[in-house]
Order: C-alpha cells, then structure tokens, then sequence
C-alpha cells in the first residue's frame, strides 16, 4: 500500500510538473529548411524515376510506403500497385515513421512536388516524388520504349519488370508508325489533373 | 526480424502482466461492468498513465521524438457502433482481444471460446466490407488527440488526465480499503 501510495505521488509530480517544461519534444522540426531542399533539388535526391520505383516495388524494398496524393475517385480509377491514397489535404494531419521511405505521385507530378514541400515544411525528410506521375509509370512501367539500340541485356530487363506488372513493352524504331501512335496515347494520358 | 523479436518480446510481457493482474479471469473482468470489481479500471488507468508519462517525459528528455508516433484516425459512427459491439462481446464472454489470448495461454476454455467468436466476426466482417465500406470510412475526423480537441497545450492535458486518473485510482483504494 505504501509503494502504491508512493506511485501515485510520483505519477502526479511528473503529470503536474509537465505543463512547466515546454513541449513533449525537442526534436520535433518544423518549418522550411530552404538549405537542405534546394540541396535535395540540386542533387536530385528529391525524386525517383517511375522505373526505380517500379524496381522498388518488385524488389518488396523494407519501409517503401508508395502515396498516392490524388483524389480518391482518380485513386480507384487507377494507380500505382501497392499504393495508398492520402489527398494532398490529409497529408498534414497523417504520420509518417522515419524507417519508412515515402514516395509520392499524383497525376503528372505537380502535386506531388508539391505534396513533397509540404512534408519537408513537417520535417519529414525521407521522401521523394516521381515527377512526371502516375503518366509516367504508365509511359516508362506499363507500356515502355525498348531502345532499337540498346543491348539486349537492358530491353530484357526492361521487359521483364513491366511484364512483372503486367505491361506490354513497345518495340523501339521497329515501327515508326506504332511508334507515333503510341508517343500519341501517352501524349492522350497526359492530358488532365497535376 | 528484429522488429518482429522485439514486438514478440513486448507481447509476452503484455500478457504476463495482464495474467499477474487477474485479467485472464472472465468473472473479475465481467465485475466491472457490475461496479463488482474494479481490476481492469485499476490496471486501464496505470497502464495509460505509465505511457502518457513515460511518451510526454522521454520526449522531452530527447529519448524518442512523440511526432513520430502513429495516431489511429477517428471514424465518429463506425467506432461508436464498433464501440458498443465490441462492449456487449466484452461484458458476454467477460473477455477482449488480449485478455483472451491469456486465458487461452492459462488454460482457461472460455479464452478459447472468445478467440474463435473474434475470428469469426472478422472473417464476417471481411466478407462483408464492401456492403459496408461507406459506413466504415463515413464520419472522419482524423487523428484526434484531446490536446487538439480542446485547443489546450500538451503539458496542460497531461497534468489535467494525471489529476484526473490518479484521484479515480485513490477513490477506488478507499472503496476497497472501507470494504
């Protein structure tokens, strides 16, 4: 009963003597460090390519949390496996841990820069952003280019991560017409959102 | 694999202390809902007051960093109605998730009979998200915390639930003491 007694007061000490020391945390960062993200920028290590991150994906990289920062019915309409959907407006209010290596995407990548300031300004500082968007993953993962020059190593490689996700690679200089078309549809898929 | 060791680790220890409490025992914890017994209120607020502090202190002592932590969103409808299921489960068995994993481990057949009635409600549950995924995402209000519920600072907020928690427990020590 006395230990008991003896907690108690030790809880309440510690509970009364909290509202006089400050916040719960000095590490908490917040604000815009303009130095480290014109850094990132300068470096590149602000962005990941869609083909990276389809590496990423397929290789089950530990702590990858892939973000889709578009609205939830474009989410549904489609995107990128594995990803989850977190509105540019949620972001502020979401946690993120620092093991885990964000990656963000919107349509065509503006939102998503975007999206990437805004957690530099919460002082989350593992995160990239895939520029040019879910367009693309859908030009680089799902229906890429296999270079007519390029070894037979690397078109395979290409190949066979987007047969992974169930893409259909184009043939490079083989058809110039199919070719055309196709620069066509992927001009076609970029045509709305950011 | 570390993570993995170190939450199996935790979870041993969970259930051990919940044991040590007598919480593994459907009648204690049924006898609260009756004001017969007031383990699991004891052990609720002890438990939340060793956590409050040791999150509010070691974050400021540098020890870990409280920003990092993951706060369950809040669902206002869903949780009040997932609230009131998971209650008259609770005051039926006399068991919750963990405390029936410990009755199972010590033996007792109605930790059994609780575990199976859980797999079953999520295997339902499961089956039925899609008819029911508008209700379980309606009404979101985010990470609430009282701190920004009540617009107060957190320091404020600790002391006001340390005040609060500790004047319950002395109630209840008088309570058991007069008895």
């Amino acid at each position: 009963m006395r230990l008991m007694r003896r907690l108690g007061f030790g809880a309440l000490a510690l509970g009364l003597a909290a509202p006089f020391v400050g916040g719960p945390s000095r590490t908490q960062q917040r604000g815009l460090d303009l130095d480290s993200i014109a850094r990132a920028i300068d470096e590149g290590s602000d962005h990941v390519s869609a083909r990276q991150l389809a590496e990423w994906i397929r290789d089950r990289r530990p702590g990858l949390r892939v973000i889709d920062v578009r609205s939830p019915a474009e989410f549904h309409d489609d995107a990128i496996p594995t990803a989850e959907n977190l509105p540019i407006d949620q972001l502020a209010r979401s946690r993120f841990a620092p093991d885990q290596t964000i990656v963000l995407y919107s349509q065509e990548g503006a939102h998503a820069g975007q999206a990437w300031v805004m957690l530099r300004a919460l002082g989350v500082t593992h995160a990239v952003f895939v520029p040019g968007g879910l367009a693309d993953w859908r030009e680089e993962v799902m229906s890429p280019l296999l270079p007519a020059n390029g070894s037979p190593a690397e078109r395979a490689q290409i190949a066979e991560l987007s047969h992974y996700f169930g893409g259909s690679p184009r043939i490079g200089g083989e058809q110039e017409g199919e070719v055309a078309g196709a620069a066509q549809t992927a001009r076609g898929l970029r045509r709305r959102g950011c | 694999m570390n993570d993995l060791l170190i939450a199996g680790g935790i979870g041993m220890a969970f259930g051990c202390a919940l044991e040590c409490a007598g919480l593994g025992d459907p009648p204690k914890l049924a006898g609260q809902f009756y004001l017969r017994d007031f383990t699991v209120l004891k052990v609720m607020l002890s438990a939340m007051l060793t956590a409050m502090l040791g999150v509010f202190w070691g974050g400021r002592l540098g020890m870990l960093d409280p920003s990092t932590f993951y706060v369950p969103e809040t669902y206002l409808l869903p949780q009040l109605v997932g609230g009131l299921v998971f209650g008259l489960g609770f005051v039926l068995s006399g068991l919750c998730p963990g405390t029936s994993c410990v009755a199972l481990a010590s033996g007792r057949i109605e930790g059994a009979a609780t575990m199976l009635g859980l797999f079953a409600g999520v295997l339902l549950v499961g089956l039925a998200f899609p008819a029911i995924e508008s209700f379980y995402r309606s009404t979101p209000h985010g990470p609430l915390t009282l701190q920004h519920l009540t617009g107060l600072p957190y320091g404020v907020v600790v002391a006001l639930v340390t005040v609060v928690a500790v004047s319950m427990l002395a109630w209840i020590a008088k309570r058991e003491a007069a008895r």
